[in-house]
């Protein structure tokens, strides 16, 4: 007698086998190539734009200080070489060596900081500035100065100071007293004032080795020159991708003058600090660049300190990150 | 009598724990049965550009979205315009969209209004990686509900990088970009 039956079993045994190994192959190779990988035209490729600033730097990265500070947004660096960082309803200062030595109140969010040439301290709180004593204490606030104002930063020389309100896209000049005497930077065809264009809250300004006020018109890309009345001096733009120019929609975000009178400029979005020489506007090195930061940051703010140090208040790492230069600061040009 | 009150206890506690049976299978069974959509959140997305190639619909239920209070009516919209572009004009070369799904609308100098048309939106993406790189970051992806047909398992979920995906409430069915959005300001 044959066995027929034990014969018939086995090919449902294979059809089940090989059924099970075809349905892992589709699980596992076939489901997954059933979707294209998007490709390059549904891509926007960050990596060659970084790849601009890849090139040597003189400036090394130093220890950072970490501000205890609850949100720190401001920095500014006293005479005697002490860094304030300014946040929520504080201000922490630290000496030369990176130790906290003191903290100052404050009545808000500190967004800027500045220190007048006689040694008082003026802080931003978005609509208002105080005015601290030496001893640190509130002497004066200013405030009332228009129904929606962000003051993002503060330039002061013996006789005025200036006030960069984002959400006005101006200056505020004001007297010592808090008035302001008048606006600087809004459109004017009649005399040639472009106006400022701030799409965003940064918004910042410097005085040159010569007390010449430079502000930053994040908008169109570039700076503009002005004196006190608001007549505009000079300008130049530099809307690009390339190493010499800025990035984005509105950049730099912060600027700083070094003791060459060189301009120190950071960017955000492809964070990138670098150095020109402002009466051109010709870019002449690389301080620190995108591949430091993470795509798609801002910086918080940047000062230069009297050694020619560029200090970033980095806002992913919370922390202040130092960049000293290792070989002497280019010197300034011979007109 | 006593024996009666006996059995009453016995079927007292027989009947209380038929009750909370019965109400502890209704709650896990309601519970499954609340609706849930598929949603992904723009905090987590890396752009990859799987939300436009993974949807199982063709063009993707995957639309991008502008958040106003956000958004910078920039003039060099770096989500609109090619980069590099030096014409700012809205012709098909400087646009960055691959469907010219985007519409710049002219506000007041020097700011624009960015409207995105979703039927040609595919959800590439490209838009939002270049306005968060370059610009304030307005722009976001979200799974559009009217359009979702809510697969079981979705596809794009299975194969995002960045685990963008999860199943959301009927009642609060999208997730809006969130942060720091009172600086910014719109044309007054
Ligand atoms: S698959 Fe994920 S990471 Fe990629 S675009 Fe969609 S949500 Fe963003
Ligand atoms: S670039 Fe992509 S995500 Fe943005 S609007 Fe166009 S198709 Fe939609
Ligand atoms: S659930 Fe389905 S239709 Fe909806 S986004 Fe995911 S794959 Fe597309």
């Amino acid at each position: 007698m044959k066995e027929p039956v034990r014969k018939t079993k086995h090919p449902y045994i294979v059809g089940a086998c090989v059924a099970a190994i075809a349905g892992f192959y589709f699980y596992l190779v076939a489901d997954k190539t059933k979707f294209p990988e998007p490709g390059e035209n549904l891509v926007y490729d960050i990596k060659k734009f970084e790849d601009v600033d890849n090139v040597a730097t003189r400036y090394k990265e130093g220890k950072p200080i970490v501000p205890t500070v609850d949100g720190p947004k401001a920095m500014e660096i006293d005479g005697a070489g002490n860094l304030f960082v300014g946040g929520k309803g504080a201000i922490a200062v630290y000496d030369a060596s990176g130790a906290e030595t003191s903290r100052i109140a404050v009545d808000g969010a500190a967004t800027c900081l500045e220190f007048t040439p006689d040694g008082r301290l003026l802080v931003g709180l978005e609509d208002r500035v105080a005015v601290l004593g030496a001893d640190h204490k509130t002497m004066a606030t200013w405030s009332g100065f228009a129904e929606r104002t962000l003051i993002t930063s503060i330039a002061a020389n013996a006789e005025e100071v200036f006030l960069a309100d984002a959400a006005n896209r101006c200056v505020l000049r004001v007297d010592y007293d808090g008035k302001v005497l008048n606006e600087i930077g809004k459109a004017d065809e009649a005399r040639d004032i472009p106006g400022l264009e701030v799409p965003s809250p940064y918004f910042d300004m410097a005085f040159d080795d010569e007390g010449s006020l430079w502000v930053v018109n994040p908008g169109k890309l570039g700076l503009e020159r002005y004196r006190s009345n608001g007549d505009i001096v000079t300008s130049w733009y530099r809307p690009s991708l390339e190493l010499d120019g800025f990035s984005g929609c509105c950049n730099p975000t912060h600027i700083a003058f070094n003791s060459a009178g060189r301009l120190v400029t950071c960017e955000k979005g492809l964070v990138r600090v670098k150095i020109y020489e402002v009466t051109a506007g010709s870019f002449e090195e690389l301080v620190v660049g995108s591949k430091s930061f993470k795509v798609a940051q801002s910086v918080s703010d940047m000062v230069v300190d009297a050694s020619d140090r560029v200090l970033v208040l980095d806002s992913r790492q919370k922390a202040v990150r130092i960049f000293e230069p290792e070989a002497p600061a280019v010197a300034k040009a011979v007109p | 009598m006593s024996e009666r009150k006996k059995l009453d206890r016995r079927d007292f506690m027989r009947g209380a724990a038929a009750v909370a049976f019965t109400g502890a299978t209704w709650a896990a069974v309601g519970e499954k049965t609340e609706t849930k959509y598929w949603q992904l959140d723009p905090a987590k997305c890396t752009q990859c550009g799987r939300c436009t190639t993974h949807c199982v619909l063709t063009p993707s239920a995957v639309k991008c979205l502008n958040q106003f209070d956000i958004c910078g009516y920039c003039d060099l919209c770096f989500g609109y315009l090619q980069p590099g572009s030096r014409n700012l004009d809205t012709g098909a070369e400087n646009q960055l969209c691959p469907t010219a799904a985007i519409e710049r609308k002219y506000i007041e100098a020097p700011y624009y209004e960015y409207k995105i048309h979703e039927d040609k939106c595919i959800g590439c993406a490209k838009c939002v990686k270049a306005c968060l790189v370059f610009g304030n970051g307005s722009f976001y992806l979200q799974i559009r509900q009217d359009i979702c047909i809510n697969c079981n398992e979705c596809s794009i979920a299975k194969s995002c990088p960045s685990d963008c995906f999860s199943e959301v409430p009927e009642s609060n069915p999208y997730m809006f970009l969130t942060g720091d959005t009172h600086l910014a300001h719109p044309p007054a």
